[in-house]
């Protein structure tokens, strides 16, 4: 008894080492950036030490006080969250209409959404820039530089994905159920209200956390489609390093802020993120 | 009883914007690209000059070592990604206390914000005060510093690369290991084969969509990386991939030659397609003499 | 590119084997490309050659020979991939 027990131990032990090693390469670049946060300018010089030497908040509330860091964050949650509703509520119609409907070219617009997702960002910054600052304008005031404007630009990197992920959940509703409700006297938005929204609201949800995510972290865009009204937590953390390259403590901090919804989001729908990734191409 | 025209109707917002915002700028670099449209040239405009864009791209070293060194940076980064990858879902596999645990710490990356991430290991390996020049400089004597050596440089984005996608392919082989099936492995044993024959005739087939899957999209990823190497090293050398040299050529900020900006985008949606079309064909399958 | 590689294993894809087979006696003769290909898949295919010669020949042959050249060659090669591919 003993000695099995003992042998059971000793073969999780390899298990126990590889995993901690691997958690702790994980960590140590997240826990020292903590440390950085935590420490004054002149005590990040000399010798790097891992150890957390004592608390030392300052840096938190410099950023956290400062007006133009409040507005950043501010609009990215604005962006973020407008965005997650908005792509929730046009893939479900969407993935309804390409699941229930026999449309013609179904299989080559699914092709077509992959394609939107994959192209490197970067190859439209341009025509997106000329298109926001010429293109839709109404008197003097144009899309450049405004949160509608990235709210409607996010949908293009969310939907698709969103609508792959949303397809299988809905392709999982048997249509009796919604041939059974239309029987019964149920339109259109009766089948969605009582069929498909309660039946797919997991997945809804998912589809949500992680377009919010996506949209959070996003940078190229907003760094390139806005410039003071509209810009984004992740494009201020840039711009932290050029302009004022050395406050290294501050760039820390906030960047520890941008963490946290990444954290709740990995606790809460850790085993949807690589469907989402992969647009439910690999399922667990 | 369900009208295709409703269905349109359901799907028509989703493609309005898709048409405006995913469609409408490919045909605008497509049309631009054969003009010269330099904003700050005495006569505002378009003027068609045929090929000349490109007859200058393919003579931009800068262009075509950024092309360089996004493959080198996609080969190192992804074969280490595929390899550490499996290794940690085949531990994964096996179940043993503590393993969600183990499991939510190691999936916490994927979810950071690329920027964010570049932070992280900038100041990791920044020079005065980062661990990393420090304890290589103190233990191994070396020197390191990424705006020096553009080979560290470039390593180094890799090493942020697979710290920040490694659980991604971790999650989708681990996906795929346990949608194996018992029986063809037991009977591989049965018939005497070693682990290394059963690895390579029995799990390798059942992993190969879930592999190519994975493949095909970290290779897209990696071309499309852009924020986290220009925060960890702000396109120094050995980092000026593809995608930070469209940034820069194209950004209207930094550069006011548009027609030449959009050529520069659509050789790389180019290359892009043709590599995206070609994993395509390999992850379907469509080989001939395979099947008969 | 309907839907991207199922992750289901291989015995479970009969259907798409199937198909596999279908197209391929669809073809009149089996081409020379080491694929099975539609109609549009050659001319997707021919595309992305004619682009690529372009590029390359205005890399390297452009002083000697005029881009034209290139274009002739190109189509000569697309329209033998779109016929016999």
């Amino acid at each position: 008894m003993n000695q099995s027990r003992r042998r059971r131990i000793g073969s999780y032990f390899g298990t126990y080492a590889f995993w901690i090693f691997m958690t702790l390469l994980t960590l140590i670049p997240i826990w020292w950036m903590f440390v950085v946060s935590m420490r004054t300018r002149v005590e990040l010089f000399g010798r790097p030490n891992l150890m957390l030497s004592r608390l030392y908040l300052e840096n938190y509330s410099n950023v956290l006080t400062d007006s133009a860091f409040q507005r950043y964050m501010t609009n990215s949650l604005v962006v973020s969250t407008a965005n997650a509703l908005l792509v929730m509520i046009l893939a479900l119609l969407a993935t309804y209409a390409l699941s229930r409907y026999k449309l013609a070219g179904r299989d080559n617009i699914f092709f077509w959404l992959i394609t939107n997702r994959m192209a490197p960002p970067a190859a439209f910054l341009l025509p997106l820039y000329i298109m926001f600052t010429r293109t839709f304008r109404l008197g003097d005031w144009t899309l450049f530089d405004t949160q509608l404007g990235l709210v409607l630009l996010y949908c293009v990197f969310n939907l698709p994905f969103a609508i792959w992920l949303l397809k299988g959940v809905i392709d999982g509703i048997p249509i009796e159920l919604d041939d059974a409700a239309m029987i019964d006297g149920a339109g259109l938005w009766g089948v969605l209200r009582h069929v498909i929204i309660p039946l797919s609201a997991p997945g809804l949800a998912v589809t949500g956390i992680l377009s919010w995510i996506f949209a959070w972290n996003e940078y190229l865009f907003a760094a390139n489609l806005t410039s003071v009204v509209a810009r984004t937590i992740t494009t201020a953390l840039a711009e932290f390093v050029t302009v004022t390259g050395t406050n290294w403590g501050e760039l820390a901090a906030m960047s520890m802020v941008t963490l946290v919804p990444s954290a709740v989001i990995v606790l809460f729908a850790q085993r949807y993120i690589v469907m989402g990734l992969t647009f439910g191409a690999v399922k667990e | 009883m369900r009208n295709p025209r409703v269905g349109w109707a359901l799907l028509s917002p989703t493609l309005i914007i898709l048409l405006i915002f995913g469609f409408a700028p490919f045909i605008y670099v497509l049309v631009v690209g054969f003009f010269d449209w330099n904003v700050f040239a005495a006569e505002d405009g378009l003027r068609f000059n045929g090929l000349d864009n490109f007859r200058r791209l393919v003579f931009d070293d800068l262009f075509l070592s950024s092309v360089g060194l996004t493959i080198r940076f996609a080969v190192f980064a992804i074969v280490s990604e595929i390899v550490l990858g499996f290794v940690l879902a085949q531990m994964l596999t096996r179940s043993f206390p503590g393993k969600s645990l183990f499991r939510i710490i190691h999936t916490f990356p994927l979810m950071v914000a690329p920027i964010a991430v570049g932070a992280i290991w900038r100041l990791l390996v920044i020079p005065g005060f980062g661990p990393v020049p420090f304890f290589l400089d103190r233990w191994l004597g070396l020197t390191y510093q990424i705006g020096t050596y553009p080979d560290q440089a470039l390593m180094t984005s890799v090493l942020m690369d697979i710290w920040h996608w490694t659980p991604f392919v971790t999650l989708t082989m681990l996906a795929g290991l346990s949608s194996i099936p018992r029986e063809p492995v037991e009977q591989a044993k049965v018939d005497g084969a070693n682990r290394l024959q059963v690895f390579w005739y029995v799990t390798l087939p059942f992993l190969r969509p879930v592999l190519l899957t994975t493949v095909f999209i970290r290779i897209m990823d990696a071309i499309r990386t852009v924020d986290e190497v220009w925060m960890l090293a702000g396109g120094g050398p050995g980092t000026r991939f593809t995608g930070i040299y469209i940034w820069r050529v194209t950004s209207p900020a930094a550069s006011a030659d548009w027609g030449y900006g959009s050529s520069v985008s659509l050789i790389t949606l180019y290359l892009t397609i043709v590599l995206c079309w070609l994993l395509f064909i390999a992850i379907s399958g469509r080989r001939k003499g395979e099947v008969e | 590119m309907a839907n991207l590689p199922p992750s289901a294993p291989p015995y479970q894809r009969e259907e798409e084997v199937g198909a596999r087979q279908r197209l391929a006696r669809s073809d009149k003769e089996p081409g020379f490309l080491p694929i099975y290909t539609n109609a549009f898949d050659r001319v997707f295919i021919s595309l992305v050659i004619l682009i690529g010669i372009h590029l390359l020949w205005l890399r390297f042959m452009e002083p000697a020979l005029p881009i034209e050249v290139a274009t002739v060659i190109s189509l000569a090669i697309g329209i033998y991939i779109v016929r016999r591919g």
